[in-house]
């Protein structure tokens, strides 16, 4: 077990349980290592805390608890990059945006899909969409 | 930031595998066609540009914000 110290108190982590992103997010190129902290309270939000940089942490959610036909098909190139052969192997999250009204959105623009067998993740632009980065829950 | 003047019909090479095109001018408008490994992916730079801003707010999130908040998922059908 490895620590670090982050803005949340102390993390003892597994490198062998962490979620790789070969590239990065977008505007985070070098974030490529985050643990996974799940929700205390058992609810549909957790967090991945970078390890690389220990400041940064996103709160991620699987969007299908909210939205029921959501859903985000990889591309070729996108499947290497995950390291999956089918579209079975994947799962999708949304990066979470919590202000200080409590009032979240879920970007819906720009998924992550990760693949649980590779533990890589890549955060995907859909380009051609409706979907917003600042979508409210359904009310 | 390099500038370089380029006609309708002429490209640039940047690397060796990514092709940049300019195929018309009109109206202020110019069309470019980009040949590049499907791997490199290319996005419009204000949608970048908003993802990335996005991302930047999402990392602005409180711990005791996080605790107070229990959305209760959609039933799935």
């Amino acid at each position: 077990m490895e620590k670090i110290q982050t803005r949340f108190g102390e993390i003892e982590y597994d490198p062998a349980n962490l979620l790789h992103f070969p590239a990065g997010l977008v505007g985070f190129p070098n974030l490529r290592k985050f643990i996974v902290m799940p929700n205390k309270k058992q609810g549909p939000l957790f967090w991945i805390q970078s390890v690389d940089d220990s400041d940064i942490a996103f709160v991620v959610t699987d969007p299908t608890n909210f939205f029921l036909e959501y859903k985000v098909v990889p591309e070729e190139s996108e499947k290497n990059m995950l390291k999956i052969d089918n579209v079975e192997e994947y799962y999708t999250l949304s990066i979470v945006t919590v202000p200080s009204d409590h009032k979240i959105t879920l970007n819906l623009a720009a998924p992550i899909l990760f693949s649980p067998k590779s533990n890589r993740a890549i955060q995907v632009i859909l380009e051609d969409t409706t979907y917003q980065t600042k979508t409210p829950l359904p009310s | 930031m390099l500038v370089v003047t380029r006609r309708a019909g002429e490209g640039i090479v940047i690397g060796d595998d990514i092709t940049v095109k300019i195929i018309d001018v009109k109206g202020g408008n110019i069309r470019i066609g980009i040949d590049a490994p499907r791997e490199c992916k290319i996005y419009r730079q204000e949608v970048y540009q908003r993802i990335s801003e996005e991302n930047r707010q999402a990392t602005q999130w409180q711990i005791d914000d996080l605790d107070a908040i229990a959305p209760n998922p959609t039933h799935k059908k």
